[in-house]
């Protein structure tokens, strides 16, 4: 000891190094203390609003003040750091890495751009970011309606009620460009004074009233799915008020709704290839998520995408919804026992197996989309072409249903596989049709295939001018949508947070 | 001697000395004081829920038949011999702690591989002659891992935790959380002073 004081004496760094370690030890006893005492206290901290929000407000900013653990959740919906296998919630350009997509859309905005989906708090940016929308310069300006805010904000039931249900869906989709600014957020499903999830878009509850159910009966369970159902649905634009529409009359499955379809004689757009009168699936979710397993034991929407979280004494919603394979531990293995590994692997088997049948469809659908057109070249007639146009319709149809909604393959897998293998069915037979056509009109050969194999091909194949198309959303985003950000923050819709 | 005269500080520096060992063992004390440490050695279920977040599993067992019978330790610490009891107490404590400490527990919290060994042991210990009529009493959680046969949880799902594992899943359960670590005649002093 006698040395160390020596030791120190001649080198004084020891001393301090002795000094310093002491300290940090203590230090690091300290915090653990405190750990320990702060861990003791949560268990008996409880939650309580910490103030009144008012009627219709959109801005999410001012629910977080309120609700700080739900609102940093929903935040996060903002993250694009998640894959899986088939999906995550990074921006992934679709039409890119499945070109044949591009001629199955052939005339409808789809074909100019579809990407994968991102979180909640993307959807306004997304929305005015999408070449679908257009670029409108003036709020009399195409191409959409209004009805294609419905799904993104909490200012659409706001606004809806302060110019009314029917105008809004009218009116054009740029007119509202200062109005809709907050992204999907609390007041689409929150009551502000109660905080029960309530249902604030009218087609949901038009669609229950026509099936003669009153929706404000539904237990608090299924409310956990219906919120979501507001928005993750099949649904249409009906007539020339492009008033939203869920086609649910007749039933929820895919032929049910296509019986309704038909007999409303609706169709999306005419293709511009094959001259099909098509249907295009929104995102039948909900629907085929009452087909699963999951579901019918009773399991909502929130149970997986939202599951209840602890910090601490105090339990909470994760209001971060996104894929439950992010999350297995507090989703997948809150009833199952198994590893995470075993039950991501249970998710992408189900996953590859409908996948498979879909890349066989979306082929032959392609084909026969071209081989109609050729056809139509050759002299077909109307008459000629009935049939085939017919199952063409259906056989995309099935694949659309199939595809559309993300989660389809997982959340009926049984389902799904039903409905893309008649998809598989249909286009074989339409095939089939087509060639009979030709070979009336003298052709028996192999229709000649268009080289498909990127976007830029596909969409130059089927005729569009994608260099116009990106110029003038350019210019859009560059003047006009920052003019209404401007009057959005004049009108005071906005929270600052910058 | 020698070594404790190599141990003991010199004169000059006592004073300091005694001061940081006093800082060192005060703040040990007080972990281990408002950790409840000392509880750690008996078997009494509500040392388990000294972390609050064991309170779904104390709810849970407490709705069970198993409630009549068997505690926490009865099935999740070995019963070979003392010492196996206590150094997997030991072993398992630890790595909760640490776990605990630095937020790292899992929203559901499954049992690991040397936990269902042991639970599975404790089955068979308790049910041995209920077990000698099926055949299943020799099965290990090591067996049961490699297929060959069955863990007694595998069939009796519900026993005694229940389905759901969330540690949101019993969220108004009336579980005995510690009481506050300071005690009553501190705060009494500091209510009759505030007076």
């Amino acid at each position: 000891m006698i040395n160390l004081s020596e030791k120190i004496k001649q080198r004084p760094w020891l001393g301090w190094g002795l000094f310093g370690a002491t300290m940090l030890v203590v230090f690091l006893l300290g915090l653990l203390a405190s750990s320990v005492v702060e861990r003791r206290a949560e268990a008996t901290v409880f939650k309580v609003a910490k103030g009144a929000i008012a009627k219709h407000e959109s801005r999410n900013p001012l629910w977080g003040e309120v609700y700080p653990l739900e609102y940093q959740t929903w935040e996060k919906t903002a993250n694009m750091d998640f894959e899986s296998e088939f999906n995550g919630n990074k921006p992934h350009d679709v039409l890119e890495s499945r070109p044949k997509m591009v001629v199955l859309w052939a005339g409808y905005a789809f074909s100019k751009d579809y990407a994968a989906p991102r979180g909640h708090m993307h959807a306004i940016e997304d929305v005015v970011g999408t070449l679908r929308t257009g670029s409108p310069k003036t709020p009399e300006d195409g191409p959409q309606p209004g009805t294609c805010w419905t799904c993104k904000s909490p200012d659409v039931p706001r606004l809806m009620d302060s110019v009314g249900i029917e105008k809004f869906y009218k009116t054009k989709w740029g007119a509202w460009g200062s109005e809709v600014v907050n992204p999907i957020g609390c007041a689409d499903c929150h009551d502000p004074n109660t905080m029960n999830l309530t249902i604030t878009r009218p087609a949901l509850v038009e669609a229950f009233q026509r099936a003669g159910k009153d929706i404000t009966k539904a237990t608090h369970s299924e409310m956990r799915s219906l919120v979501c159902a507001q928005c993750h649905v099949e649904y249409y634009f009906k007539g020339d008020g492009k008033y939203l529409t869920f086609p649910w009359d007749k039933g929820t499955s895919v032929e049910a709704i296509e019986t309704y379809y038909d007999s409303v004689k609706f169709t999306d757009w005419t293709h511009s290839l094959s001259k099909a009168p098509m249907l295009k699936a929104q995102h039948p979710d909900f629907e085929i998520f009452q087909m699963g397993i999951h579901a019918q034991r009773g399991v909502s929407c929130a149970d997986c995408h939202m599951p209840y979280k602890s910090e601490g004494g105090v339990k909470f919603t994760d209001h971060h919804v996104m894929s439950p394979l992010a999350k297995i531990n507090s989703t997948c293995q809150n009833c199952h026992r198994e590893t995470e590994e075993t039950l991501r692997n249970n998710v992408y088997e189900r996953q590859r197996k409908a996948n498979e049948i879909r890349n066989r469809l979306e082929d032959e659908l392609a084909k026969v989309h071209v081989e109609a057109k050729f056809a139509w070249d050759k002299g077909a007639t109307e008459a000629q072409m009935e049939p085939v146009l017919k199952l063409l319709r259906q056989a995309q149809w099935r694949w659309d249903f199939a595809v559309a909604s993300h989660g389809a393959s997982f959340h009926a897998p049984v389902e799904i596989q039903r409905i893309l293998s008649h998809g598989i069915d249909k286009a074989l037979q339409a095939r089939l049709a087509v060639t009979k056509v030709l070979a009336k009109n003298g052709f028996t050969g192999d229709v000649p295939m268009p080289d498909l194999s990127n976007k830029a091909k596909a969409q130059s194949y089927i005729g569009l001018d994608m260099a116009k198309e990106r110029a003038a959303k350019k210019v859009f985003m560059e003047q006009t949508v920052p003019q209404w950000l401007k009057q959005a923050r004049e009108k005071n819709r906005l929270v600052s947070t910058n | 001697m020698k070594l404790l005269k190599k141990i003991l500080p010199p004169p000059q520096w006592r004073v300091a000395v005694i001061v940081a060992l006093g800082v060192f063992s005060g703040l040990g004390c007080y972990t281990f004081y408002v950790s409840k440490a000392y509880s750690y050695l008996s078997d009494k279920p509500e040392v388990c829920v000294n972390c609050h977040i064991m309170g779904t599993q104390y709810a849970t067992w407490f709705h069970s038949s198993h409630r009549e019978r068997a505690t926490c330790n009865d099935c999740h610490v070995p019963h070979s011999s003392a010492l196996m009891k206590y150094a997997f107490k030991a072993k398992d404590g630890m790595r909760h702690a640490a776990l605990f400490t630095l937020r790292l527990e899992h929203q559901s919290i499954t049992i690991g591989d040397a936990g269902a060994s042991v639970v599975q042991q404790n089955c068979i210990r308790c049910h041995t002659v209920l077990n000698q009529d099926v055949g299943l009493a020799k099965v290990t959680f090591e067996m049961a891992k490699k297929n060959e046969g069955k863990v007694c949880w595998e069939c009796h799902r519900e026993v005694p935790h229940g389905r759901m594992r969330s540690l949101s899943s019993t969220p108004n359960a009336i579980v005995p959380l510690p009481e506050s670590p300071v005690p009553d005649w501190l705060n009494e002093l500091m209510a009759s002073k505030k007076k």
